[in-house]
């Protein structure tokens, strides 16, 4: 899950032998088992820190800070100080554990597991040849040839292994570029967003809700911050964080911000004080010794299908050992038949053949803009069931788009298309000229620095959805917002929270003459609305009375039934003689008037639902697959997006709209009739589990809208009730709790906050839902792969092994036909080349036989449940390719090399190509009539019993 | 995931186990309940007698097709094996050692010649008819008793000095050993075109240190395989048949001295140049008498 943090979070100290585990994910359930023992180490915990660490930091003054750190709070370090530091101190980012060698490596996929079985295989025939050459100096070179062949199955199998898993190494580690944690940074009195690799000591660094903090922090100041850290100290409760000293304890102390912790909500901006192995965490890292890659939970799973394959292999093995011991045969030939058994049972290419396949499909999916953190999650996408999909940015294309501006009782359509550059609403009204300054003030959005010349709307910005909308929007407008930004200095701000839903700053006016401060605030409409008395019209500001609220009504209730967001704006002017220029804003006591403001107008904005969309959601309808939208949004909005993406079908209806279709109450409408429902966080949360139980089972096409973090989690766990497998996609880092509970988690790699990257299972690169289903196919094709490929494999393995087992117990020559046996028993004296001569037909016999069971079973094997004739034979050209060059080896063994006594084989009559066609063709009916059966009756014995 | 991450103890994995092996809420074992395994093992079971009926089916349609005289393919098969009596194979082939002064070295030799001349005493003959004609004896039909076909008698005295009636010790005592010459039977095979197929004997690199050539004596004269023993129609038509035989009775064997003997067979349609067989149409063995 943690792909990026297991390095950190699995710490064990030097001198203890217990293992502090407080991995981020699973944290809850460790607690629950390990409860006491975290406690008691977390004191021990602290003891060594202490000892090891000299951190007075939390104790200084900003000013001792500055000096300190040859820093400055406003400006920032220089590039060149900068870059000196980092040259000095080196990258901020943790020493990576020591990689085992390459050769290591190499030797390890030469010994590990299966080949140790065929090293002692090999070397048991080479014994057995020696043994027999000692006692008969004419001994065959059989044994001496097999073994050989073993080893270099084994060699060729681990050249192969190895070479696969360093490209999946590879494709892996560049998964983990790919996803840099940026650290937005103040460095030439510039704000920037750099890698946090390149952060030094003394940069000063802004961290809002969401992110990792990027090194050791020292807070300067914050806005209701509040840190997870439990990766380090394991307790669960977020922490405040703000810049006063409380703790002689730099643990403990409430102004100091850990590297790796997660800032939850809020802002802070600090000073950076430690960087790399030199922050706590890296301390706990370096005293840590011996932290051991774990296997992927595929490869376990992997690994237990060959624990059972191996345990029938040698169970059988040993079984007729013992057989052939008391039908009296040598000790030595029962231990090469044992051999033999165990040989032919070993699925030795099958874990090259999952890891190409592994591989193969990270790297297609990596193509699509799906990246995949966790191998096996390839897999679990393929068995999903329902995904609860977020809204924003996942199914829409997340760059919102202002749409419609409400002012002067007015609705005004402003241009949605790509540059916005014909904007023809009536730009002379003065109340614009109002809205226009609160839109480009009261916005924390900015263009990021060094991009002059890229057009507006592809400029990157910095600040979230809406912000950049209205700065683009004004920026297209209104021209160079930054130099308006300039010329009305912002004194105080309280940034947009959801408890506040407002968002509020104070500016000094551009005009020299008006000493008066301009207050500008903007949020959800009716919570602006409440805090007005007036409003403005034509320039002028009206009482606010009952009409023209109801005029805002309707403006916001049609606006809003557009599925837009809409936001009001308000502002008011500050008394000069109450609020002279000296006044100290205090945004924590709020110090300032927020109420009787005067409200200037409303503007609405719409994220559009992404093009590729409805086409996945359709796909994903007729997989079976149960899109659920879960979004924070307004359900009108929701329900709007829904329609046009098709969660909700053009033709079904919710309740109310059949309500509203027959002009009854809602409530007499029969609720089983509707097909769709829209539910909100409000109605959620009274309902008991039973009743969203219910919810989830009896409507198709469910949309949540208004849920909070909480009830996400709610509708995932009802999902998981339902024995669904359920996809959720999220992006923040309050969607965290709802990826890691789902059974697997997709973050956006665009929009997503680090928290939700590193709890997610895969990572969408373009934020697009379309690659989920690119995702779900690659799943399904991959489970279907690895199903077929045992089982192909399985199948293989007892035609080899029939031999053995006939010849053990009837006594029958090794690998030789039925007609080279009626040959013999037609009573014909033949000299010994001759019998051997025949006993090599029987070879290249058998093996012609098995190539053509193996081509059927190739051909059986290309799909699961359909028909060859429904999949179509000709689709995979690679098969074919494949079978024929199997017919060409076939063809040059048994023609070619007909010579080479190495391998037995010999010229062989055309016809005895064909004697194994009727059982191929036989075994390939059996299939179909197999498969049949299973699509005849889907859930019946058969098809529990009959269907891998 | 998160399930599938978590490190289970020793202690959980064998819990899991037998969990696995006696499920006491469902009352599945090994992932199946009692019933389940019933029916599961009554399809296999029926699955696998029917596989077992259908590899029967094949074989006795494939045994149909078979002619029960006469094998379809005989194309390895074009010239016969020859091998030797006394048999006795050293490390590369047929290696004859013994010493004449010493007669436990041969006892063993003249014992297998003995045993082996059993089958052609009159006893073991009589069901076999007497044949004069030295031509082929073609049978069209099945005319001896139990629709088989004749076989011609080869008799143990049909090999004079070499029988071991008149000398028990196959000459062999005095360093003048007999050796039996046993071609192969092959169903239907026609050794040349009229002559009758000869053994020659000689040392096989001759003329070496000894300077004269191999003297045998061949018994029956001429050392020849009367044709009257040809065809041979295979062991369902003829069950009396014996292979005719040859007996050679090597006479100026150097003594001390390992010679190497090739005993060919003469006739148009017996090779004996096949790199890969030594025993195709000829035998090569090796002979040491010692003093």
């Amino acid at each position: 899950m943690s792909q990026q943090t297991p390095e950190i979070y699995s710490v064990e100290l030097s001198g203890t032998k217990d293992i502090v585990k407080t991995d981020k994910g699973d944290g809850k359930k460790y607690r629950g088992l390990k409860n006491n023992c975290l406690e008691r180490k977390k004191k021990n915990h602290k003891e060594e820190f202490q000892k090891e660490l000299h951190l007075d930091d939390h104790k200084l003054s900003n000013r001792e800070l500055e000096k300190k750190y040859g820093t400055d709070i406003i400006t920032g370090l220089s590039s060149t100080r900068a870059a000196e530091l980092l040259a000095r101190d080196g990258p901020n980012s943790l020493t990576p554990p020591k990689q085992t060698p390459e050769i290591v490596k190499f030797l390890k996929q030469m010994v590990g597991g299966f080949s140790v079985l065929l090293w002692v295989g090999a070397f048991l025939c080479w014994i057995a040849f020696g043994i027999e050459y000692s006692s008969n100096k004419s001994a065959s070179l059989n044994n001496v040839y097999l073994g050989s062949v073993l080893v270099l199955v084994v060699i060729f199998t681990g050249i192969f292994a190895y070479y696969q898993e360093a490209k999946s190494t590879n494709i892996m580690s560049s998964f983990k570029k790919m996803i840099p944690q940026q650290a937005l940074v103040i460095r030439d009195s510039e704000k920037k967003s750099i890698p946090s690799e390149q952060l030094v000591v003394g940069d000063i660094v802004e961290v809002k809700g969401g992110d990792q903090i990027p090194a050791d922090i020292r807070v300067l100041s914050s806005q209701g911050c509040r840190v997870d850290n439990s990766s380090l100290t394991g307790e669960s409760e977020p922490q405040p964080r703000s810049s006063e000293f409380t703790h002689e304890n730099p643990l403990e102390t409430k102004n100091i911000c850990f590297y790796s912790t997660t800032c939850l909500e809020g802002t802070i901006t600090g000073m950076v004080i430690n960087t790399g192995d030199r922050t706590i965490i890296g301390h706990i890292a370096s005293l840590a010794s011996g932290v051991g890659n774990e296997k992927t939970p595929i490869a376990i799973e992997i690994e237990h299908f060959v624990h059972i394959v191996a345990g029938v292999a040698v169970s059988i093995g040993i079984l007729f050992f013992i057989i052939a011991v008391s039908m009296n045969y040598r000790v030595l030939d029962s231990i090469i038949f044992l051999i033999g058994i165990i040989v032919a049972n070993v699925p030795e290419g099958l874990l090259a053949t999952v890891t190409v396949t592994l591989s193969l499909t990270a790297k297609r999916m990596a193509k699509k803009n799906c990246l995949v953190k966790n191998l096996e999650a390839v897999e679990t996408l393929g068995s999903t069931s329902i995904i609860c999909s977020d809204k924003t940015g996942t199914l829409t294309q997340n760059r919102m788009t202002v749409a419609h501006l409400w002012f002067d009782n007015q609705i005004f359509v402003a241009d949605t298309s790509e540059n916005h550059s014909n904007q023809v609403f009536d730009q002379s009204s003065r109340t614009w000229a109002s809205l226009s300054k609160i839109i480009t003030l009261c916005n924390r959005a900015e263009f990021k620095p060094g991009q002059e010349n890229v057009p507006i709307m592809k400029k990157a910005v910095i600040g979230d959805a809406s912000e950049t909308a209205l700065l683009k929007f004004s920026e297209v407008i209104l021209g160079d917002v930054m130099e308006i930004r300039k010329r009305n200095r912002k004194v105080a701000e309280i940034p947009f929270n959801s408890t506040n839903k407002f968002q509020l700053s104070i500016h000094e006016t551009d005009d020299p003459h008006d000493k008066r401060f301009l207050m500008v605030m903007k949020g959800a409409p009716e919570r602006i609305l409440e805090k007005c008395s007036t409003i403005m019209i034509n320039g002028e500001e009206h009482p606010l009375d009952e009409s023209t609220a109801k005029a805002f009504h309707t403006a916001y209730m049609e606006l809003g039934g557009l599925g837009e967001r809409v936001l009001g704006f308000c502002h008011l002017y500050l008394p000069a003689h109450e609020f002279p220029e000296t006044y100290k804003f205090d945004t924590d006591a709020m110090n300032f008037p927020t109420s009787n403001l005067c409200f200037v107008g409303l503007l609405s904005m719409i994220d559009p639902p992404r093009s590729t969309v409805p086409d996945a959601v359709t796909k994903c309808r007729s997989a079976g697959i149960k899109v659920i939208m879960v979004t924070g949004d307004h359900p009108i909005t929701a329900k709007a997006i829904a329609k046009s993406v098709g969660i909700i079908s053009a033709n079904s209806e919710t309740v109310e709209d059949i309500a509203r279709r027959l002009s009854i109450a809602v409530e007499q409408v029969n609720k089983w009739d509707a097909k769709a429902a829209v539910v909100t966080g409000m109605e959620l949360k009274d309902m008991s589990s039973e009743q969203v139980d219910e919810i989830l089972a009896n409507y198709q096409e469910i949309v949540f809208a208004r849920t909070s973090p909480q009830q996400k989690l709610i509708i995932v766990e009802g999902c998981q009730r339902q024995d669904a497998v359920v996809a959720v996609t999220g992006d923040g880092v309050n969607d965290s709790p709802a990826l890691k509970k789902a059974d697997i988690g997709v973050a956006m790699g665009i929009a997503g906050s680090d928290a939700a990257k590193n709890a997610a299972d895969m990572v969408l690169l373009d934020d697009n839902f379309a690659s989920i289903v690119t995702g779900v196919e690659e799943g399904r094709l991959i489970f279907d792969n690895l199903k077929k490929t045992i089982a192909y494999t399985l199948t293989k393995n007892i035609a080899e092994l029939c031999p053995f087992l006939i010849y053990i117990i009837v006594g029958l020559p090794l690998p030789i036909g039925t007609i080279t046996i009626l040959f013999i028993d037609l009573g014909t004296d033949i000299t010994r080349y001759q019998r051997a001569y025949l006993e090599w037909t029987g070879y290249t016999a058998f093996f012609v036989g098995i190539l053509v069971q193996q081509i059927a079973d190739l051909i059986i094997r290309k799909t699961r449940r359909n028909s060859v004739f429904q999949q179509g034979l000709f689709r995979n050209k690679v098969i074919w390719v494949g079978i024929a060059s199997q017919i060409v080896i076939g063809l040059v063994l048994s023609y070619g090399l007909g010579s080479v006594t190495a391998l037995s084989f010999t010229m062989l009559r055309a016809q005895y190509w064909f004697v194994a066609v009727p059982h191929a063709i036989l075994i390939w009916v059996y299939d179909e009539v197999r498969k049949l059966f299973i699509r005849l009756y889907p859930g019946s014995w058969w098809d529990k019993n009959m269907y891998y | 995931m998160a399930a599938l991450q978590e490190k289970k103890t020793c202690g959980q994995r064998m819990e899991e186990f037998q969990h696995y092996c006696w499920n006491p809420d469902t009352g599945q074992m090994l992932g199946r309940t009692l019933s389940r395994w019933v029916w599961i093992s009554l399809y296999y079971v029926a699955f696998y007698v029917v596989m077992t009926g259908l590899f029967a089916l094949c074989l006795y349609v494939l045994m149909q097709t078979v002619d029960p005289y006469t094998p379809d393919y005989q194309d390895q098969l074009r010239s016969p094996g020859v091998t030797l009596r006394p048999d006795i194979y050293g490390e590369k082939g047929l290696e004859i050692v013994y010493n004449v002064s010493d007669n436990r070295t041969w006892a063993d030799l003249t014992q297998t010649l003995h045993t082996f001349l059993a089958g052609y005493s009159p006893a073991a003959q009589e069901d076999s008819i007497n044949c004069t004609s030295e031509q082929y004896f073609f049978q069209e039909s099945f005319s001896a008793p139990n629709h088989t076909k004749f076989s011609c008698k080869f008799m143990a005295d049909m090999l004079q000095n070499c029988s071991g009636l008149a000398d028990p010790n196959f000459g062999f005592e005095e360093g003048k050993p007999c050796f039996i010459i046993k071609m192969n039977r092959i169903v239907k095979f026609l050794p040349s075109n009229g002559s009758a197929p000869r053994v020659d004997c000689a040392f096989l690199d001759q003329p070496r240190e000894f300077g004269q050539p191999l003297q045998v004596e061949y018994y029956p004269p001429n050392g020849t395989f009367s044709l009257h023993y040809f065809p041979y129609y295979g062991k369902k038509a003829q069950p009396h048949y014996s292979n005719p035989l040859v007996a050679a009775k090597l006479l100026n064997v150097p003594w001390n001295a390992e010679v190497a003997i090739v005993c060919k067979v003469m006739a148009e349609h017996v090779t004996f140049d096949n790199p890969h067989d030594p025993y195709e149409g000829k035998v090569e063995f090796k002979l040491k008498i010692e003093k």
